[in-house]
């Protein structure tokens, strides 16, 4: 489902100077020529090491988005109301799974192991979206999050496709396709709320009200506070500013909420008519930090929902092992 | 019991995060080539992980086969695929040089006019 | 004019089976053993539950029942009329791969004989749902013989688990008490002994393969009373989980 708020290495000076005796002047050059000039990096292909170092990072945090986002919306997969949203749901979650699937297959064609990858998430040592660590209390939450959240996503995989890391885009390529599909239900089922019966309307705008900070936050910090990712934007890693891409989210979808009749609960949200930009207030950055770091509502329930599921998945994929295959990453 | 708001999770015994996976839990690697129709040729859509040849043709039909048309997949080993360096790309180099190779490289039409002109006549 | 009980019944117990069972597997979304096979139990739950969906369609178009979503969120639980195997929460991996491989080899040779009935709905659905029942099988049957072969511990647990399953999965096929032979004599099904015969044939094929035991059968007593309305103490949690947000207003669209 899920890019967004990013947490990008800083790369430290130690580590810089060793990575750039091993990266060759001629090589770089002509990698970043290639780059320029619009075309894809293939997984064979010689890259700097930080270029790996800060891909496997980028790709394998979405990745980590995906199974565990698929988390808060399972809440209400056994709760779903009626044949259609019950369906709908379980595809929705199930699709999530198999973006985890194939975004972890990308990162591993760069050279970090998928067991590698689960033992980090689940170690806290490598994040996912921060939006995640926020309970779905009610039915309207998960509308909110199918309509909004996947509609961010969006935003941010569309510019992540764009990138220079071959493997990536191809996923990419088929993860909008199939998110075009969450967007639709997600907001099939957020206008069937807005314009059902008053206690519909009540859940929704309940639920807006609490997830509406999370969604500021979904992007990361502002351009001012993130770290500096102007290698990254040249290598077409980063796509898209923070910034960017928050105001391109507000100007798309606000209207699309406050033509509901419904508000979303930020006095000085507005789009300035002579710059054309959004202002909003300041979404307490201090508890986005923290909640990074662990220390938001839902963090520990989810990686130990997530290790549950290693962890009683264990004895099937212990039985099953064999060294009867040679075994490589994924070729492509 | 836990505080979930999953009454699935509500279900389940949790315990702190402290798992460790070794290398190859997540068995091997194979990769899925996707027909879509009869006739239609088997295109490289990505990978996946799985114990053996027929369990990664099961899994490939739900990962890679559950949306619109599909007639087939195929699927191999990851490290049965043999490929060229990226180095070695240059094998491929003068490819379009040779059109003697290529139906571009074989125009007769200026032949056939001048050819025309020449004798004159010719009912056309 | 005819009565139609005898056809509603059998819909009712088809399709309750197949709501509850695909409602208890896609507990499994996004906490399966491994991503890939996440995704295809994921997609079998749903198969189920859209059987139980074209089922309920059938009671709604041909026999006047309420509409699908109303007759399956907010019956009495006394009104249900599935099976006691698909009561039972999703338990370990192990019960859930048994009970998914006793079960679909049961639902598989259930449709395959609805291709022949002289209800003209059973003989269209069946038709339609041949190739995922094909699909379910194929993968309950890989699973099973992998396992049951594979380490000592895994050859237990399929065995543990067979022995477990296997009086409930039997409960799959209490007959009709009222309506049995009228279904038969009408030739709109082969009656619940004949598939029970088909159904041990077949699994005993794969449960040979897996090197697991059938228990003896001449002892088994098969779990019997969830088609008459008498179910586990699991099947009321359930019902009061799934229909929560449904009930919350009934008449809303949702």
């Amino acid at each position: 489902m899920y890019g967004g708020g990013y947490i990008f290495d800083e790369p430290d000076r130690r580590q810089r100077t060793e990575e750039y005796e091993h990266d060759i002047p001629e090589k770089l050059a002509e990698f970043e020529a290639r780059i320029e000039g619009g075309e894809k990096i293939e997984p064979d292909d010689w890259m700097p090491s930080e270029y790996r170092r800060q891909l496997i990072r980028l790709i394998e945090q979405h990745a980590n988005s995906e199974i565990i986002g698929a988390l808060p919306e399972g809440t209400w997969i056994t709760r779903a109301p009626g044949f259609r949203r019950k369906m709908v749901l379980i595809a929705k979650v199930q699709d999530e799974i198999g973006h985890g699937q194939l975004l972890y297959n990308a990162a591993e064609t760069l050279g970090k192991s998928r067991e590698a990858m689960i033992n980090d998430l689940l170690s806290g040592k490598t994040k996912y979206s921060n939006v995640f660590n926020y309970p779905a209390e009610t039915w309207a939450d998960v509308t909110v999050i199918g309509f909004l959240i996947d509609a961010a996503a969006i935003i941010n995989q569309v510019a992540n496709s764009r990138g220079s890391y071959g493997p990536y885009c191809r996923a990419l390529e088929r993860i909008c396709y199939e998110e075009s599909f969450h967007l639709k239900q997600g907001h099939e089922a957020f206008v069937g709320l807005a314009a059902g019966t008053p206690m519909q309307r009540r859940m929704l705008q309940d639920a807006l009200n609490r997830w509406w900070q999370p969604i500021m936050h979904f992007f990361g910090p502002p351009d001012t506070i993130s770290a500096h990712t102007e290698k990254l934007m040249q290598w077409k890693v980063k796509m898209a500013s923070n910034d960017d891409m928050r105001d391109h989210f507000l100007n798309d979808y606000v209207p699309k909420v406050w033509e509901l009749g419904l508000t979303l609960p930020d006095p000085n949200l507005k789009k300035n008519g002579e710059t054309g930009r959004w202002e909003y207030s300041d979404p307490d950055w201090d508890l986005f930090f923290k909640v990074i770091k662990g220390d938001g509502p839902c963090n520990k329930e989810r990686l130990a929902v997530r290790s549950w599921a290693e962890e009683h998945g264990r004895w099937v994929r212990q039985a099953l092992m064999s060294s009867k295959y040679r075994r490589h990453a994924p070729v492509a | 019991m836990n505080n979930s708001y999953d009454p699935r999770v509500k279900r389940l015994t949790l315990k702190d995060a402290n798992i460790s996976l070794r290398e190859g839990e997540h068995w091997n690697i194979f990769e899925v080539f996707r027909q879509d129709k009869r006739g239609a040729r088997h295109v490289h859509v990505g990978a996946l992980h799985a114990p053996d040849p027929v369990l990664a043709l099961i899994f490939a039909k739900e990962q890679y086969g559950r949306r619109k048309d599909c007639f087939n997949l195929w699927v191999v080993c990851s490290a049965d695929i043999l490929a060229f360096n990226d180095e070695d790309s240059d094998v491929f180099a003068n490819n379009r040089e040779k059109n003697y190779r290529d139906a571009s490289g074989f125009k007769v039409r200026d032949k056939i006019e001048e050819f025309r002109k020449k004798s004159g006549n010719i009912k056309k | 004019m005819k009565s139609t009980n005898h056809i509603k019944d059998l819909i009712t117990k088809m399709a309750d089976d197949e709501l509850i069972l695909g409602h208890r597997n896609s507990e499994w979304t996004g906490l399966g053993p491994i991503l890939e096979e996440d995704i295809a139990f994921s997609s079998m739950a749903q198969d189920k539950i859209g059987h139980a969906l074209a089922l309920y369609e059938i009671l709604h178009e041909q026999f006047d029942e309420k509409d699908p979503d109303h007759y399956a969120f907010l019956r009495n639980e006394k009104e249900y009329k599935c099976c006691h195997l698909v009561e039972f929460p999703i338990g370990e991996y192990d019960f859930s791969l048994m009970r998914h491989f006793l079960f679909d080899y049961a639902e598989m040779i259930r449709y395959e004989t609805l291709a022949n009935s002289s209800f003209e709905p059973f003989r269209l659905l069946s038709k339609k749902v041949k190739g995922e029942l094909k699909y379910h099988t194929l993968h309950a049957e890989e699973w099973i013989k992998q396992l049951g072969n594979a380490t000592d511990e895994s050859h237990a647990r399929m065995q543990q688990e067979l022995n477990h399953c296997f009086p409930l999965a039997a409960g799959i096929f209490e007959p009709a008490k009222e309506f049995e032979s009228q279904l038969m004599d009408e030739k709109i099904y082969p009656g619940e002994k004949k598939l029970y015969e088909l159904w041990l044939d077949k699994i005993y094929s794969v449960v040979t393969q897996a090197s697991l035991n059938l228990p003896d059968i001449g002892k088994v007593q098969p779990v019997f009373g969830g088609r008459e309305g008498y179910h586990t103490e699991y099947l009321q949690l359930l019902l009061d989980e799934m229909s929560e947000v449904y009930k919350l207003d009934p008449g809303a669209n949702w």
